[in-house]
This record gives C-alpha cells, structure tokens and sequence, in this order.
C-alpha cells in the first residue's frame, strides 16, 4: 500500500477537512452548547423564582409579624382597661360600702342622742315634780298651817324654773 | 421508573459504544493495513483507495479517517455528556458539560469580547477536533493534524473568517485598511494577510508532525543501540530492543499529550485574536448607529 508524501497538498483533502471543521462545529452547537445554555438558562430562571418566592415569603412573615406584634400590643392595653376598671370598680363599692356605714352609723348615733334627751327631760320633768311635792310637804309641815295649794305651786314652779334654767 | 432508568443506562451504553468502536477499528484498520517496515521511513498518512475527482484525484488516507473517527468520537462525548441534564442534583457529567462551555465561553470573552459570544462553539469545536486529532497517536493512529491538508483546510477556513469580519464594514473599507498606515506599506500587508493562514497551517502541522518524526527517530536510534550493547545476550534475548522501554515514554508524554495540546490551545487563540484583531469594532457600530439614525428619520 502507497503512503503520501510528507508534505503533499491536495484540494480536495482540504475541503473535505474545512468541511469537517464546519460540521464539528455545528455537532458542538447542537450537541453541547445548546442543551447546556438551556439548561443554564432554565436553572437561573428556577432560581429567580425561588428567590422571588422567598422575598415574598419573607415579606408576608414580616406583615405577619407587624399584624401580631400590633394585637399584642393591642391586648396589652386591653388588659390594661380590665384591670383598671376592675380597680376602679372596687375602689367605687369600697367608697359605698364606707359612705353606707358611716351614714348607718350616724344615723344611729342620732337616734342614741334623741333618745338620751328625751330620757332627761322626762328625768328632768321628774325631778321637777318630785322637788315640788317634797318642798311642798316641807313647808307644810314647817308653816304647820295651811297654805293655799295653788299660790305655792306657782312661786315654788317659778323659782325651780329659775334655777332649772341657770342648770341647763 | 425502573425501565425509564433502564432506558436511560442502555441509551449511555450506545453513547460510550460511538466513542470507543471507532477508535477501536482505526486500531484494527492499521493494524491489518501496515506494512512491514524495516528502519527509518518517515512518509505522510496512508493511501487507503483513491477516488478519481476533477483537477485532482482524492486519494482516502489515515488522516482521513481518522479525522472521521475523531469526529464521530466527538459527536458521543457530546451527546453522552448533555444527557439527562437537569436543573439540580447535577451528575459529574453535566458538572463537565457546563464546565467546557463556561471556561471557553470565559475565554472567548477575555480575548475577543462581548460581541463575538456565538465564537463560542467554533472555538470549541477547533480545539477538541485539533486536540483530539493530535492525541490519536497516543494509541498508535496517525494523527491528522500532521497532514498539511487537514490543518490548511482548518486554517482556510479561519481566513476566511477573518476576511468576512473585515469585510463587515463593506469592501471599500477592506481595501483602505491594506494602505494602514502608509499606502506605501501595501504589499507588506498583502503578504502578512495571506501569511496568517499559512503560517496557523504550517506551524500546527510542523509541530505534530516533528514530534513523531523526532519519536521515531530516538526509536529507531535506541533499537540500534540495544542491538550492539545488548547483542550478545543468548538466543531471543539479544532481539530484544531493552533500551526502547522508558524513554520514548517519557518522549511521547511531551510531543503526543503536550505539544498537542498546546498546538490546540495555540491555534484557537491565534484565531480568536485574528478574527477579533481584525474586526473594526468602532467603525462598525459608529455605521451602524448612522444607518439607525437614517431608517429613523426616514
């Protein structure tokens, strides 16, 4: 079999190897590079999705969080208003709850006070009455004679009124 | 599930059988075809049959088919590589995959710029087709880049690559830009245009081909030398070449793996920085926003 020299140029040899160039070259576009950009291509759009899904995932947590943060410090307050009208209310019956006694109290004493009086002026009245008879058995029995009952009563009424006067 | 999967290893099996069975039967092919050959001969790439074409005849060699397999082989990879591509829980293949296309799509952009991305695949396809070419003689098949044919052709087309970008701003501005920077200089840049592909042609198949030239010549030089050193050893023994074991080794690490390879990486810069050295970039887009602006207004 012949062999070709080292250096031997031939047309055709040449354009079937350009031609070969040319074919790799579209084997390599098809084959390689056009899968693979596809691939990249599909994987960063996958990626941008995702990021997307997480930014807004992350956003509605923060809404969310806004949202409960808010009630807390709504609920806070609430509290707050219960146990302030809770306190209030009690302070309230409390101040009642005194008001009545001491009025129930007063009232009392009151009545104590009414009573005490009318004891002494009915002792008062008494004492009056029983001075009068007593005096008027005294002098009866010191005069030996007697008097006229009325005249002497009435001196004798004038004189202790003077004196229960000057005593009250 | 369990038969998609099925499916999908059967499918990968097909794929690794169009990378390894040409490359088997190119071994087979030269093993069966190579003649027996005594000393030194260093010849071009084998004539299978020759078909009878105008002006020339084509005759089919090695370099040929080889290139065919190298192909072929290529087409599998890529196919085996872009298989079952997903968006996550990537396999080591899709990790490989996306890592050529992004390391020369980095280089397509470090030296040519934004505006030449869709050079991405050529650059591609020239470095595996040189690359692998050249790495064929690891398993004892010709390489096709160091055919001057294979190369040259590889090297018109870059021509007229680079031709066609400077053409982009019309063939008046063609002409003008040989007169750069002195009308005088014209003739010394005629030259250089028609030098560039030459010398991309010249250099990547000088090299290869140097380097098996070079193989075999320490080869047939170290077989002459264990035959007088190691000659008197009784019966078989002395047949024996000992002294080619090592060397030619480490000889084969640097001209079949190395210097491929970087005659590879070499011609794919070369035409990256060609094309994009030659394209006026301003001029165009100045034109092109000039001719925007005339639609515009009319």
């Amino acid at each position: 079999m012949q062999n070709l020299d080292v250096i031997s140029v031939n047309l055709w040899q040449i354009l079937i190897s350009l031609g070969n160039l040319c074919i790799l070259f579209f084997i390599m576009k098809r084959f390689l590079y056009k899968p693979v950009r596809n691939i990249l291509a599909k994987r960063q759009s996958e990626l941008e999705e995702h990021y997307t899904a997480a930014e807004k995932a992350e956003a509605d947590a923060f809404a969310d969080r806004a949202v409960w943060e808010e009630k807390l410090a709504g609920a806070d307050a609430e509290a707050d208003a219960i146990i302030k009208k809770a306190s209030d209310n009690a302070s309230f019956r409390g101040e009642q709850i005194v008001a009545n006694a001491k009025e129930q109290a007063e009232s009392i004493l009151r009545v104590a006070k009414t009573e005490a009086e009318l004891e002494r002026k009915k002792a008062v009245e008494g004492i009056k009455r029983e001075i009068v008879e007593v005096s008027g058995a005294l002098t009866e029995k010191m005069l030996e004679r007697e008097i006229k009952t009325e005249d002497h009563r009435a001196l004798i009424d004038s004189f202790i009124e003077d004196i229960g006067d000057g005593n009250d | 599930m369990n038969t998609k999967s099925r499916l999908f290893k059967a499918v990968d099996v097909l794929y690794i059988c169009m990378m390894v069975v040409p490359l088997i039967c190119g071994i087979v092919l030269k093993v069966l075809t190579k003649p027996q050959t005594e000393g030194i001969s260093i010849t071009g790439a084998q004539i299978y049959f020759t078909i009878p074409m105008p002006i020339q005849d084509l005759p089919v060699t090695e370099s040929q088919v080889n290139s065919l397999i190298v192909m072929i082989m290529l087409l599998g990879l890529c196919l085996f590589l872009t298989h079952g591509l997903k968006t996550r829980n990537i396999s080591v293949r899709q990790h490989l995959a996306e890592w050529i296309v992004e390391k020369v799509d980095g280089l397509i952009k470090d030296s040519m710029g934004e505006y030449f991305m869709s050079f991405s695949a050529f650059i591609a396809a020239v470095l595996a087709l040189s690359g692998f070419s050249s790495l064929l003689s690891l398993f004892g098949l010709y390489p096709p880049t160091s055919d001057i044919n294979i190369v040259g052709g590889w090297a018109i087309l870059v021509f007229v690559l680079i031709t066609y970008y400077k053409m982009k701003c019309g063939p008046l501005q063609y002409v003008k830009s040989f007169g750069d920077p002195v009308p005088l200089l014209a003739p010394l840049n005629i030259i250089s245009e028609v030098a560039t592909p030459l010398s991309m042609a010249f250099r990547h198949y000088g090299n290869v081909l140097s380097g098996s030239v070079i193989s075999v010549l320490i080869g047939t030089a170290l077989q002459g030398l264990s035959r007088t050193v190691l000659g008197w050893l009784p019966g078989f023994l002395g047949d024996i070449p000992l002294l080619q074991l090592g060397l030619p080794a480490i000889l084969s690490v640097y001209f079949d793996v190395f210097s491929g390879l970087l005659q590879a990486y070499i011609f794919a810069m070369l035409t990256m920085m060609y094309v994009s050295g030659g394209f006026p970039m301003e001029l165009y887009f100045e034109r092109k926003a000039k001719k925007a602006a005339m639609t515009a207004k009319n």
